[in-house]
């Protein structure tokens, strides 16, 4: 309900509509990246980055305030999505694309973007789809405006079972990592750089064998960065939070097998660091915050859950500088919400990118 | 009907229960009304709500924040064997409770009742144009209970999908579809008539043999009489003697007996309802059109992906929608493809009556957190408490049993530590029929 946004300053109109060189928003409860709650917070935007948050905060007189009856909280960022990309995102004859980049897929104005922003999604990496052996280097955009965070990200690499193909090479996990391996050996180029450190990889894991090779080869090179999958990995989670990796899990669907939820609460609990990600195209971005809720109701900790959806993700992707909290000097990427951003009961209000207003608000 | 035959068997073996009194901050009765104090059980039954009510001695006492009913999932196959539920050739009068898989998904069963799942609508026969008869069953973890069956006949369910057998079914079979469905009630509505005429035949028959025959009684030597004057004349003109024709050789020919058909007629007559699970907006239209005639027909629509241009119609026609409010593309992406998450809250703001389905056997256990996600898309708090309780219940007409917690009703029970549609709220108890089944 937009009618619980008052604006008291005289820029009325203008404050929800085109983006204010200064401006302030007062809600009810502001939530922070650790879990926490401020009562009656206040988010003092500059410029298009936040420059205060806290329950003190006073912008000089004359600054406009939006008064908001409900919750305030970062974007979220999905840690691992293929929007905009539809079939574009997987190259069926080639297993080894190193140098490919995804931003080159990046549709800035496609109907996926404007849904995420729906949803709250206000930073997304467009990976490579788990198909391909070396898939292509990830980017990190903002859902609107078409900002590029990241153009060059992480390497995104699978050891996923579909990336093994019977009429393509490698067709089988001996022959992937031998490649792997050997690709490794390189002086220069992307698999040096990850071999350095230089760069982070993204590792498609699902199975409990998949996640368990994809460690072993990881911490053999000493890669960091992230796994993608671990829907078993849960008797792994002491392995995989001593390898300092990182897990991307989900979506999780309704009746999802119960020991992928287990997994994700045992990973938290050995102190893997968690990032939600979306599926293929086609599935919708509230499967973010559904799988979030879905493993909450498994025992996951709320506040981890929610780091997962914001500030954890936004380290995983490597753009932690830029967004995922609400601290100052961060780009001021907010959604206002009726209730609790984790409760699936609260609808997304307005969200802004950049301190501008990109979804809801005045309607 | 084995199974039902088996349930009445070990109804003997049930333990005689004892009082249960269950105290809570908030009582939610039913939808829109709430109380607090204390819930009395009695012998399964609830037999006292409100602030009121004290502990009589030996009662067991448990306690929570907020006690409602069990969630009854309008659409679902749990417990069903699985082979049943994709029967491609059921038919009207085919029961799901024939396909019932005791040992089947214990765990989902299990799972989804500790989510609060306390009865469920099972249908059988998916693949199928007509599934047959559904079930109320209660989601008793060994469904050995008595009463495991709430509603033998709930409905007949059909199912006009996107898909068939992995195959891809195109609008124009969608559309055939829909008229074959409609074909099946006015085929019912005619068995019905037949029957009706022939017993209305019969009686007429029956009323004018026993005319005819008192009518002989009376005068019989007269008629013998007359009979051999006849047999006379016949023979001395050389002729065959004809017997005088009776009503009796005329008797009204009997209509084959047909179950199918008997079944169908009940659906047309609104003894029970009709579910179709139907997505696109043509085979929705055409379906709205084949059944604006038939005015008893209770008509349920199950899915109904693109069902929002309807709503309105759907309203005056009084017609419930079942939706199972998932993010689209999740599972059964044809049907579900652009299935929008306010679908639940613009139907019940036109006045739709809204129910929650999982639609599959395995997704039950989530429905309260699609009922909330359906809430943070628009949907009214109390619509969609109602579409998770009452609502089906009223629809499956088993609300005289089960939906709110009111005097008199059978104690299906929820003792939960938060809201309902909160994400972290658990079940701190279940209890079905007065005992606590579940305790955590």
């Amino acid at each position: 309900m937009i009618t619980t946004l008052l604006v008291s300053s005289l820029a009325l109109s203008g404050a929800a509509v085109a983006p204010q060189p200064s401006f302030a928003v007062r809600a009810a409860a502001v939530h922070l990246a650790d879990g926490t709650t401020l009562e009656d917070g206040v988010l003092w935007v500059e410029n298009g980055t936040i420059r205060a948050v806290g329950r003190g905060v006073e912008p000089p007189a004359g600054t406009p305030f939006i008064e908001h009856d409900g919750a305030l909280s970062a974007g979220i960022v999905a840690a691992h999505t293929h929007m905009g990309g539809g079939d574009g995102l997987q190259d069926s004859t080639r297993a080894f694309l190193p140098e490919a980049r995804v931003l080159h897929a990046f549709e800035p104005k496609h109907s996926d973007f404007e849904r995420a922003l729906a949803a709250g999604i206000t930073t997304a990496v467009l990976a490579p789809r788990e198909t391909n052996v070396a898939g292509g280097r990830i980017a990190v955009v903002k859902t609107s405006g078409g900002t590029v965070l990241e153009r060059d990200g992480h390497l995104h690499l699978s050891l996923h079972t579909t990336a093994l193909w019977g009429w393509r090479e490698p067709t089988s996990w001996p022959g992937a990592l031998a490649h792997l391996e050997r690709r490794l050996e390189e002086r220069e180029g992307p698999f040096a750089e990850i071999a350095s450190g230089e760069r982070s990889v993204i590792i498609e894991a699902w199975d409990r064998h998949e996640v368990s090779r994809a460690l072993e080869f990881a911490t053999s090179h000493g890669l960091r960065g992230a796994l993608r999958g671990g829907h078993r990995a849960g008797e792994l989670a002491r392995r995989v939070r001593s390898s300092g990796l990182s897990m991307i899990v989900g979506p999780f669907a309704p009746g999802e097998d119960r020991e992928h939820l287990r997994s994700v609460v045992a990973l938290a609990e050995a102190g893997v660091p968690l990032a939600f990600g979306l599926d293929a195209p086609a599935s919708d971005p509230e499967a973010l915050r559904l799988s979030a809720a879905l493993c909450v109701r498994e025992g996951l900790e709320p506040q981890t859950a929610w780091r997962a959806l914001t500030s954890t993700a936004a380290q995983v992707a490597g753009v932690a500088d830029r967004v995922g909290s609400l601290e100052r000097g961060l780009d001021a990427d907010f959604v206002l919400w009726s209730g609790p951003p984790l409760e699936l009961t609260s609808r997304v209000e307005a969200v802004y990118i950049g301190g501008e207003l990109v979804f809801g608000g005045a309607r | 009907m084995i199974v039902c035959l088996g349930l009445i068997a070990l109804s003997s073996l049930a333990q005689e229960s004892t009082a249960l009194f269950v105290r809570a901050d908030r009582i939610l009765v039913q939808p829109g009304e709430e109380t607090t104090g204390a819930v009395l059980i009695e012998n399964g039954i609830i037999v006292a709500v409100g602030p009121g009510v004290a502990a009589p001695e030996g009662a067991r006492e448990i306690s929570g924040a907020v006690v409602c009913a069990g969630y009854l999932d309008a659409w679902s196959s749990l417990g069903v064997e699985p082979a049943s539920v994709r029967d491609g050739k059921t038919s009207p009068a085919t029961s799901v409770l024939d396909g019932l898989d005791l040992f089947s998904n214990d765990h989902l069963r299990l799972d989804s009742l500790e989510s609060g799942v306390t009865a469920l609508r099972i249908q059988s026969g998916v693949e199928a144009e007509v599934g047959g008869l559904s079930a109320v069953v209660r989601n008793d973890p060994g469904q050995d209970g008595p009463g495991a069956v709430l509603m033998e006949d709930a409905c007949v369910a059909a199912t006009i999908g996107v898909t068939r057998n992995g195959k891809t079914v195109d609008v124009f079979d969608r559309v055939d579809e829909v008229d074959d469905i409609a074909d099946l009630v006015e085929a019912g509505l005619a068995y019905r008539e037949s029957w009706l005429d022939y017993e209305e035949k019969l009686a007429e028959w029956e009323k004018e043999i026993a005319e005819k025959e008192e009518e002989l009684e009376k005068d019989f030597k007269k008629a013998k009489k007359k009979r051999d004057e006849d047999i006379e004349e016949a023979e001395e003109k050389g002729k065959e003697h004809k017997e005088k024709k009776y009503k009796e050789d005329k008797k009204p020919k009997r209509p084959r007996t047909d179950t199918d058909k008997e079944t169908m007629a009940r659906v047309g007559s609104g003894e029970i309802p009709l579910v179709v699970e139907v997505h696109r907006y043509p085979e929705i239209r055409e379906l709205l059109d084949r059944t604006e005639s038939f005015d008893r027909l209770r008509l349920i629509l199950a899915g109904a992906t693109e069902a929002k241009p309807f709503a309105d119609e759907l309203a005056m026609r009084r017609i419930p929608v079942i939706v199972w409010p998932t993010p689209m593309g999740v599972t059964r992406p044809d049907e579900f493809r652009m299935h929008d998450l306010e679908l639940a809250a613009t139907l019940d703001d036109a006045g739709v009556q809204v129910l929650f389905g999982s639609g599959g056997h395995g997704a039950a256990r989530d429905l309260p957190a699609l009922a909330a996600l359906a809430v943070g898309h628009g949907l009214d708090r109390t619509a969609a408490f109602e579409a998770l309780t009452l609502g089906p219940a009223r629809s499956f007409d088993v609300a005289q049993r089960i939906g709110s917690v009111e005097r008199g009703k059978d104690a299906d029970l929820l003792v939960l530590d938060g809201d309902p549609l909160d994400v972290a709220t658990r079940a701190r108890f279940v209890i079905l029929r007065g005992e606590v089944v579940v305790e955590r």
